[in-house]
C-alpha cells in the first residue's frame, strides 16, 4: 500500500501541511487503518475532466460521502484536472456537467446530502490554476488568515497597490492576498515572476563573495529591520562602510512593465520583498507611484513584515504549546 | 549589412520551432501546432542596428529538398553567410538525413565557400541517457561526414536553455565588432565594481557579448567574419587574444543538454565560479517572463534584484540591446548601477553605429 507523505516538500511557516497522496483505487478502510479519518482537514479528490463516466462519479461521490460521515468538519474539494486538454467552451461545459452529475448522485443517496459543501475547481499543471486552487484550499486551514489579509489590505491602500500576494516561496502557493478579487492572469504573472527570481539566485551565486546577512532560516526576532540601509555608494568607490552595525538583509526585487494597450505612463511595477525566510510579498504598484515614493513603499513593507513576523511567532508558540 | 542564414534539415526536425522560440517569443508548448513548412519561408530579422538576418527556413520534405538541390540550387545556396543544419538526435532516417546534408555541403562549397556551418543535434530531450555520450557520438559522425569542412556542433532542445547557447554562439560570429563591445563592457563592469556585464539583443535576448572574454569554445572568435582580431580585456585587466585562426581547423562539440555533466570551465582568474550555463539560462528565463507579461498585455521593461546571492540590474542599453550588470559587492546600490547604464548609453549607441561600417 503506497501512501506518499509530502510534508517536507512544502515547508510552510504559517501552517505545517501534511499531504497524503493516495492511489486511485484506495478503499477508505485501508486509509482508516493507517490513521483516524478525523485527522484529515481536507479531502482533495482529483478527477480527469475527460473521464466523466458514471462509475467514476459514483465512486467519487461514495468516497466523499463516507469520509464526510466520519468527519463532518472536513473540507471537501474536487479538482477537475487536465483542463488544458479541452477548449474553453468544452471545458466550462464539462465542468458544469460534472457538478450537476455529482449533485444528482448526492440527491440519490439521500436528501440530507444535497447541500453537502463541495468546492469544485478547474485545474491543470500547464498553467498556474493548480497553484491557485491549492492556495484556496490552504486558506481554509490557516487560522490567522484574517490577520494576514488585514495587513495586506493596509499595505495595498497605503502603497496604492492594486493587488498583493503573500507567497510561500518554494511551493509558490499564496498564503494570503488582499481583499480585491484574484484575477487568474495577474496571479499567473506573479507566480511566473517568483519562479524567475527563484531561478536567478543560484545562477549568479558566487562561491567566494560574502552574501549580506540574510535572515536566518529560523524565524528572526521581531526587531524593526529596515531593508539594507540606503547609503548611496558611488560606483567604483571602495566603500569603507562599517559592517558591524549592518541590519538584517532582506532580498528584494522589482520589475517595471509597460502596458501595451494603455498609453504611456500607465506602467506597472511588480515588487518582491522577502518577509520571512519562507514568505515573500509580491505587489503590483503603478510605476509612477513606485518611482516617486519608493521610500514610502519600503517603509510600508517594513511595517508589513513586522506584522507578519509577529503573527508567525504567535502561531509558532501556540504550536509548541500544543505539542508539549 | 545583411546576412543570409539558411536553416535546413529534415522535415519535423524542429527548424520552425526554434525560429518561433527565438525570434517570436513563443513558448515551447505552442510549437506542437506548427505545420510542415511549405517551400521556403523568408524572414528579415533586424538584429542590432543595421545587421539584418535574412533567415531562410527551408521546409524539409523530400520534394522540397530535391528541388533545392536541383533547379533552385543557385537561388538557395548563393550569398549564404551561415548554414544551420538541424538533425534530430533520434532520427528514423539517419542515412537519408546524411545524404541530403552531404549534397547541401557540396552545393554550398560551389556557391558560398566562405559560409560558416553550424550543426544542431536537436531534440536532445528525447535522447536516451547518457545524453552527453549520445551527443558526442553523433557529433563525431557528423564531423566525419563533413570531411575537411569546419563545422561547429551543438546539442539542443526547445525545452531548455541549450537552444539559447547555440543561437547566441551563432549570432556572435555575425557581429563584426564583438570584441570591441566586449572591451567596453569590461570598462563598464569596472566602473560598477561589477563581477560581470552581459549584453543581450533586445527581442531575442540572445547574448551578444560579455565583459569576460569568451572562454567556451562556442564563443571563440568567428572563424571567417572577424575583421579585427584584437585582444579583449577581462574585468580583472587580464588580456587574452581571441583566436581567429585556430578555430578554423578544429570543430567543436558543445555538450549543452541540461543533463550533461557540465565541467566548469577552468578559469584561474575567476574567483566567483558562477554557473557555467548562466548566460543561456538568463536568456531563457527572461524570454519566459517576457511571454508571461505578453499574456497580460504588458511589456517587460526592466528588472532590478537585490537577492541574497548578488545584486543586479537588467535594463535597456541601446535601442537594440539590454544590459545585465551583476555585482557581488553588497555595498553597491542598484541606483548607482542604473546611473552608470544611463551614462553608458551614448557610448554604446556610437559603438553600434560603428559596427555597420566595418
Ligand atoms: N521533444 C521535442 N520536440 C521538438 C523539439 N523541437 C521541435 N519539436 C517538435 O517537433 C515537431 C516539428 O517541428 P517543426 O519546427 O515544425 O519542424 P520543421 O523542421 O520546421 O519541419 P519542416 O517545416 O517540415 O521542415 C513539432 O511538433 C515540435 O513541437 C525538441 O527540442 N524536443
Ligand atoms: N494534459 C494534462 N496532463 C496531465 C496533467 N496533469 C497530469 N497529467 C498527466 O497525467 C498522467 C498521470 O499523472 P499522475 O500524477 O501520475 O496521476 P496519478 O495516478 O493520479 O498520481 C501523467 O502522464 C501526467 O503527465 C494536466 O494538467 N494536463
Ligand atoms: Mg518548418
Amino acid at each position: 500500500m503506497a501512501f506518499i507523505h509530502l510534508n517536507s516538500a512544502l515547508a510552510f511557516t504559517v501552517i505545517p501541511l501534511e499531504i497524503w497522496d493516495c492511489p486511485g483505487d484506495i478503499a477508505l478502510e485501508t486509509l482508516k487503518a493507517e490513521t483516524p479519518l478525523s485527522q484529515f482537514a481536507a479531502l482533495i479528490f482529483v478527477v480527469d475532466i475527460q473521464d466523466l463516466y458514471q462509475p467514476t462519479i459514483t465512486k467519487m461521490v461514495e468516497t466523499i460521502v463516507s469520509l464526510y460521515q466520519e468527519n463532518p468538519d472536513i473540507d471537501l474539494e474536487v479538482f477537475v484536472h487536465k483542463s488544458d486538454v479541452l477548449s474553453e467552451e468544452y471545458k466550462i461545459e464539462n465542468f458544469r456537467h460534472l457538478q450537476q452529475r455529482v449533485m444528482d448522485e448526492l440527491m440519490y443517496i439521500g436528501n440530507e446530502y444535497e447541500q453537502l459543501p463541495i468546492n469544485f475547481q478547474l485545474t491543470s499543471i500547464y498553467d498556474h490554476s493548480l497553484h491557485d486552487a491549492f492556495s484556496r484550499v490552504m486558506h481554509k486551514l490557516i487560522d490567522c488568515l484574517p490577520y494576514l489579509e488585514d495587513l495586506l489590505n493596509v499595505f495595498c491602500s497605503n502603497s496604492q497597490s492594486s493587488k498583493a500576494f503573500l507567497f510561500d516561496i518554494n511551493s509558490r502557493l499564496y498564503v494570503a492576498t488582499d481583499a480585491s478579487p484574484v484575477d487568474p492572469p495577474t496571479h499567473n504573472l506573479c507566480n511566473d515572476y517568483l519562479q524567475m527570481l527563484n531561478a536567478f539566485g543560484p545562477l549568479y551565486k558566487s562561491i567566494t563573495a560574502t552574501s549580506p546577512s540574510a535572515p536566518r532560516a529560523a524565524l528572526p526576532s521581531v526587531t524593526p529591520a529596515p531593508s539594507r540601509s540606503r547609503t548611496t555608494s558611488l560606483p567604483g568607490s571602495t566603500g569603507s562602510r562599517p559592517l558591524s552595525t549592518k541590519p538584517l538583509f532582506y532580498p528584494s526585487a522589482s520589475t517595471s512593465l509597460a502596458s501595451s494597450t494603455a498609453g504611456a505612463g500607465a506602467g506597472t511595477t511588480l515588487t518582491y520583498h522577502l518577509i520571512t525566510p519562507h514568505l515573500a510579498l509580491l505587489a503590483l504598484i503603478p510605476t509612477t507611484v513606485f518611482e516617486a515614493r519608493r521610500g514610502l513603499v519600503e517603509y510600508n513593507v517594513v511595517f508589513f513584515r513586522e506584522g507578519v513576523q509577529e503573527i508567525c511567532q504567535v502561531e509558532e508558540e501556540a504550536r509548541r504549546v500544543v505539542q508539549t | 549589412m545583411k546576412k543570409k542564414v539558411l536553416l535546413m534539415g529534415a522535415s519535423g526536425s524542429g527548424k520552425t520551432s526554434m525560429r518561433s522560440l527565438i525570434f517570436s517569443n513563443n513558448p515551447a508548448s505552442l510549437t506542437a501546432r506548427l505545420g510542415a513548412t511549405i517551400d521556403v519561408e523568408q524572414n528579415h530579422v533586424r538584429f542590432l542596428g543595421d545587421l539584418i538576418l535574412n533567415l531562410w527556413d527551408c521546409g524539409g520534405q523530400d520534394a522540397f529538398m530535391d528541388s533545392y538541390l536541383s533547379t533552385q540550387q543557385s537561388t538557395i545556396f548563393q550569398h549564404v553567410g551561415v548554414l544551420i543544419y538541424v538533425f534530430e538526435v533520434e532520427s528514423r532516417n539517419r542515412e537519408k538525413d546524411l545524404e541530403y546534408y552531404r549534397n547541401c555541403l557540396d552545393a554550398l562549397r560551389r556557391y558560398s565557400p566562405d559560409a560558416s556551418i553550424f550543426l544542431l543535434v536537436h531534440k536532445m530531450d528525447l535522447a536516451r541517457p547518457p545524453r552527453e555520450q549520445v551527443l558526442e557520438r553523433k557529433a563525431e559522425e557528423l564531423r566525419q561526414v563533413s570531411g575537411d569542412v569546419p563545422v561547429t556542433v551543438y546539442g539542443t532542445t526547445i525545452h531548455d536553455e541549450s537552444l539559447y547557447k547555440a543561437w547566441s554562439g551563432i549570432v556572435h560570429t555575425l557581429i563584426p565588432n564583438a570584441s570591441v563591445l566586449s572591451r567596453h563592457l569590461a570598462i563598464l563592469a569596472h566602473a560598477c565594481s561589477a563581477t560581470e556585464v552581459i549584453l543581450f539583443e533586445r527581442t531575442t535576448f540572445l547574448v551578444i557579448a560579455t565583459s569576460n572574454p569568451p572562454a567556451a569554445p562556442s564563443f571563440s572568435a568567428p572563424p571567417l567574419i572577424t575583421s579585427t582580431p584584437s585582444s579583449s580585456f577581462t574585468s580583472n585587466g587580464f588580456t587574452s587574444t581571441s583566436t581567429s585562426t585556430s578555430t578554423r581547423t578544429t570543430s567543436t562539440a558543445t555538450v549543452t543538454s541540461q543533463h550533461a555533466v557540465n565541467v566548469p570551465e577552468p578559469r584561474e582568474n575567476d574567483p566567483h565560479q558562477l554557473a557555467p550555463t548562466r548566460y543561456e539560462r538568463t536568456s531563457e528565463l527572461i524570454k519566459a517572463f517576457k511571454y508571461s507579461c505578453s499574456r497580460v498585455r504588458e511589456e517587460f521593461h526592466a528588472l532590478e534584484m537585490e537577492l541574497g546571492e548578488f545584486t543586479a540590474v537588467l535594463d535597456e542599453l541601446t535601442r537594440n540591446t539590454y544590459v545585465l550588470i551583476v555585482v557581488h559587492d553588497p555595498t553597491i546600490e542598484t541606483a548607482a548601477l542604473r546611473m552608470n547604464i544611463r551614462l553608458a548609453r551614448q557610448k554604446f549607441e556610437e559603438l553600434q553605429g560603428d559596427s555597420l561600417i566595418s
